[in-house]
């Protein structure tokens, strides 16, 4: 049964890599302008998740619909074209790109020009770029990047190499935007800014699934938390309750609680 | 493609072999029989030259242009040592698969480890400039002209079964079974060899045994030249050798290793064979001149369609 | 190594250079005319006119290799491809016209790009090379075997001089000026190709294949487009050449012959938009440079001047001491140098501001 402002469903999907299950029978969805994080100990089947929800790997069974439509067998720069966008566990900026390219590039899904128009500098392709560039400068503003628009990416400092993949994947206008352990690597005061800055997102319209390993950024801005282990869901709920629960508890630490 | 239609693949290739080789034999007889057997002859040159590689890919990941050089030169000093120089042929062999091994050695020291971080297209361009540089070498000291190497054993031609087949042919096999059990026995059982297959995985853990990388890349070479070379030496009665003979032997001795598995010593073997024998067979058949096209057919399409080859893991599949 | 400069995106720097060099290059002939014959013993125009031809193929393998990171070991069927096209079509059909038969060169070049590279460019790496070398090596079979269509090893003769709208280029001079204005059209093309929306997806996709998917670039499509690219100005190049040669056969597409095309991508500099004209001129030259200078220096031992070997070990030595000592090209390291000299500019202007802040 689909809500009216159910985003992401995810159906009974099951990944198998030879004999090991790495995804069991996962089944969750997410609202529209949700928050929704997705933990669970190491190996649990999460960065899986995000690799079959965007078209890197194939689920061996199972459904993903996104808006209605589903997304088994597209690839991923189609997922991305219809709205949702992942960032990576290791940072993947562009070598040899300023920050201001590497956004740029974030744009790529929702503008058109190919090798024959930008080869000959049609008057149409001139249009792109500057709309291009304008609009990656407007990102950069928003995660407070601007001032080092010219820089190498990879040469930023870590904390603002995490913030520019955040502005890359910001750029291509997604309705839902995959976040890996965007705080691995922060210190408090960077995730601060972090959690500030999803939260400004969420508040224009932006739906958020986030795979994190910080408890007190997961709790601060979840609505939902989803819990995997071994590649199967053993909690979903509010932050309180997942806490609380004991399956939770012996998941993470071992022991019955 | 599933694992079930990967060993229907494997099936249907043999088959198809199988099938070709049965059809020539019982079309063209004991002609059919000649070219089998030239071909296994020629095939166990590629399948030397194919070790080679496999040597050098499976222990450090590179594909070596020169390959086929090393066995040239087996030919040429041969030649020198024994034709010109007089050696008996036992010590001449010896010398040349001696000289050239160091000269093998040489190259990695000088060239290959120093570039070890550097990009695929960067070691592969090294390795072309190496082989356009000993072919240039070569023609400078040999010449042009192919030159001739007293066989082994005398040249009475044995008969089998109406196909005739010179006694040189028997060393090659020799050499190819002795080779190929050497090398993996060395690759599988001793602890340098299983340390470099490790290196190649994973560098820290085996240099934490004793095997660096470094150590790993040194041996494969040398083992590398010195399989070429004895190659050179024991096919030069038969093929003349001249300058420019590794230049093609090299790419077929690699679309060997690419079809029995880059990495796998006796997918080296099948892979050379099957090769050798389907190219005599193509040439025997069609015009003489598309014979060299065989083997880069087969290249491509194992590349397309199974690019570990019939022997090798997908694993080894690096990209 | 700090790449720390970048250069602001809206700098004209490319177009000014661009047209400083195609100035320079259309007046090499007449400076060259100032030079005795007989003190270079070279042909400096007849050389330049082949250098240009190399330069379309290089242009457009650059981009493949440089900027969008593949490889290919083959290109010298495409070259191929355009030659023969055009041959065949001006040979066979009396009064085809030629500059028809160059945009057939280019087209079927292209299209033959097209069919090879949607299959291969699955494959990456040495994989990658290896097929390529393989299609290559196929190419010149065919070459070789097709005698009806070919020539054979013969190959076909007495290609007609190239002709535009009746003005015939039938002297190296006048060849000059249209390869080479071609080739700075080519260039212009590749200019602005890197500086748009497509430049930045071939670049992102060299860097991260799987990045670059996610973040919206038709990773796969877009390394087909960029092989038919270059597969299409390297059949151009061809095209060029057969009418410049006037006579071609299947030696002109040896192995050997990708291979000094790849290196002209690598010595000059893997994605940089000069590399690949410094990489061309650098080994056109150089050759040429190696067999005139035993005539410069009289009296030099017979054994030096043998150069078809001496040429070929220097080759050798030179593709395995470039990759050594300068692998990012000749382009990067005149980058470098300049990068440096700027970096050093740019410290001494911060540190009299800091010292400027200090003092109040």
């Amino acid at each position: 049964m689909m809500a009216a402002d159910t985003l992401l469903q995810i159906k009974q999907v099951t990944k198998q890599f030879g004999g090991l299950a790495a995804l069991k029978d996962v089944s969750f969805d997410v609202t529209s302008g949700e928050i929704k994080a997705m933990i669970g100990p190491n190996g649990a089947g999460k960065t899986t998740m995000f690799d079959v929800l965007t078209g890197i790997l194939q689920p061996t069974a199972g459904e993903v619909m996104l808006k209605g439509e589903s997304i088994i067998g597209l690839r991923p720069d189609q997922i991305t074209a219809m709205g949702m966008i992942r960032t990576f566990q290791t940072i993947q900026l562009f070598e040899d790109m300023t920050a201001l390219e590497n956004v740029m590039v974030g744009c790529h899904c929702r503008t058109a020009c190919g090798f024959t128009s930008s080869g000959l500098r049609l008057p149409a392709s001139r249009r792109e770029e500057k709309a291009i560039s304008e609009k990656s400068m407007d990102v950069l503003k928003d995660v407070g990047l601007h001032t080092r628009a010219g820089e190498i990416g990879t040469n930023l400092p870590y904390g603002q190499q995490r913030m520019l993949e955040l502005a890359r994947a910001l750029a291509s206008e997604p309705d839902i935007i995959l976040l890996d352990e965007p705080a691995a690597g922060l210190n408090q005061y960077e995730t601060g800014e972090l959690a500030g800055l999803l939260a400004r997102f969420r508040e224009r319209g932006l739906t958020i699934l986030i795979v994190e390993h910080d408890m007190g950024l997961v709790m601060q801005i979840s609505d939902e938390i989803v819990v995997l282990d071994y590649g199967e869901i053993i909690a979903k709920g509010a932050p309180q309750d997942v806490q609380n629960d004991p399956r939770v508890i012996e998941a993470y630490l071992g022991i019955e609680a | 493609m599933g694992d079930r239609n990967q060993v229907r693949l494997l099936w249907g290739a043999a088959a198809l072999v199988a099938g070709v080789v049965v059809f020539t034999l019982i079309y063209k007889g004991s002609t059919g029989l000649q070219w089998i057997l030239s071909g296994l002859t020629v095939g166990s040159i590629y399948a030397l030259v194919a070790m080679g590689f496999s040597v050098i890919y499976s222990s450090t990941h590179v594909i070596n242009f020169a390959q086929g050089e090393f066995t040239m030169l087996g030919g040429v000093m041969m030649f020198t040592l024994c034709t010109s120089g007089g050696l008996p042929l036992w010590l001449g062999f010896l010398l040349t698969v001696g000289i050239v091994t160091l000269l093998g050695a040489g190259l990695e020291r000088a060239a290959i480890h120093p570039l070890k971080d550097q990009s695929v297209i960067t070691v592969i361009i090294v390795t072309i400039g190496m082989a356009i540089f000993i072919r240039a070498l070569a023609k400078w000291i040999w010449g042009t002209d192919p030159v001739k190497v007293a066989s082994f054993t005398g040249d009475k031609p044995l008969r089998f079964f109406g196909a005739s087949i010179v006694p040189q042919s028997l060393w090659v096999f020799g050499l190819t079974l002795l080779a190929v059990v050497l090398v993996f026995a060395f690759f599988n059982r001793t602890l340098l060899g299983k340390g470099m297959r490790a290196a190649a995985d994973n560098p820290d853990a085996a240099s934490l045994v004793g095997v660096s990388a470094s150590t790993s890349s040194l041996v494969a070479w040398s083992i590398a030249a010195a399989v070429g070379a004895a190659a050179g030496a024991v096919i030069a009665p038969i093929n003349f050798a001249a300058y420019d003979a590794g230049a093609m032997l090299g790419l077929k001795g690699f679309s060997a290793a690419v079809l029995g598995g880059l990495g796998s010593a006796p997918g080296a073997v099948v892979g050379g064979l099957v090769l050798g024998v389907l190219e005599m067979i193509t040439a025997g058949f069609a015009p003489s001149g598309y014979k060299d096209a065989v083997a880069f057919l087969i290249l491509i399409l194992v590349l397309l369609i199974r690019p570990q080859g019939l022997l090798g893991k997908p694993a080894d599949v690096k990209v | 190594m700090d790449k720390q400069l970048a250069r602001p995106l809206d700098d004209g720097r490319d177009y000014r250079t661009l047209g400083i060099v195609t100035a320079f290059i259309l007046l090499i002939p007449v400076w060259a005319r100032f030079i005795p014959g007989d003190v270079l013993h070279i042909d400096i125009v007849n050389v330049m006119v082949l250098a240009g031809i190399y330069a379309c193929v290089v242009v457009g393998l650059n981009l493949l290799v440089g900027y969008a990171g593949q490889i290919s070991l083959g290109h010298a069927a495409f070259f191929g491809i355009g030659a023969y096209t055009t041959a065949i079509l001006c040979t066979r059909i009396h009064g085809f016209p030629t500059w028809l038969g160059v945009m057939a060169g280019a087209a079927l070049s292209g299209a033959i790009g097209w069919l090879v590279g949607k299959p291969v460019l699955r494959l990456k790496g040495h994989y990658l090379a290896m097929a390529t070398l393989g299609l290559g090596e196929i190419a010149f079979i065919l070459f070789q075997q097709l005698k009806g269509l070919t020539g054979g090893t013969v190959g076909i003769l007495d290609i007609p001089p190239l002709s535009i709208f009746g003005l015939k280029f039938d002297t190296d001079l006048k060849l000059y000026f249209v390869v080479w204005i071609i080739v700075m059209a080519l260039m212009l093309l590749s200019i602005n190709l890197m500086r748009s929306r497509v430049g930045r997806g071939l670049r992102a996709l060299h860097s991260s294949e799987v990045a670059a998917d996610a973040m919206g670039v038709n990773t796969s499509t877009y390394k087909v487009q960029v092989f038919v690219l270059s597969a299409a100005f390297a059949g151009l190049g061809g095209a060029l050449f057969a009418h410049f040669q006037k006579y071609i056969n299947p030696e002109s597409f040896v192995l050997a012959v990708s291979i000094m095309f790849i290196t002209m991508v690598v010595v000059g500099g893997m994605g940089n938009i000069w590399g690949g004209l410094i990489g061309v001129l650098l080994l056109t030259f150089l050759p040429q440079v190696i067999q005139a200078m035993p005539q410069w220096i009289p009296g030099l031992p017979s054994a030096l001047q043998n150069f078809s070997n001496y040429e070929l070990v220097l080759y050798g030595l030179l593709l395995i001491l470039f990759m050594m000592f300068l692998p990012k090209g000749v382009a990067d390291g005149l980058g470098r140098a300049t990068d440096f000299t700027e970096v050093r500019a740019r410290r001494l202007g911060d540190r009299r501001r800091a010292k400027k802040l200090e003092g109040r």
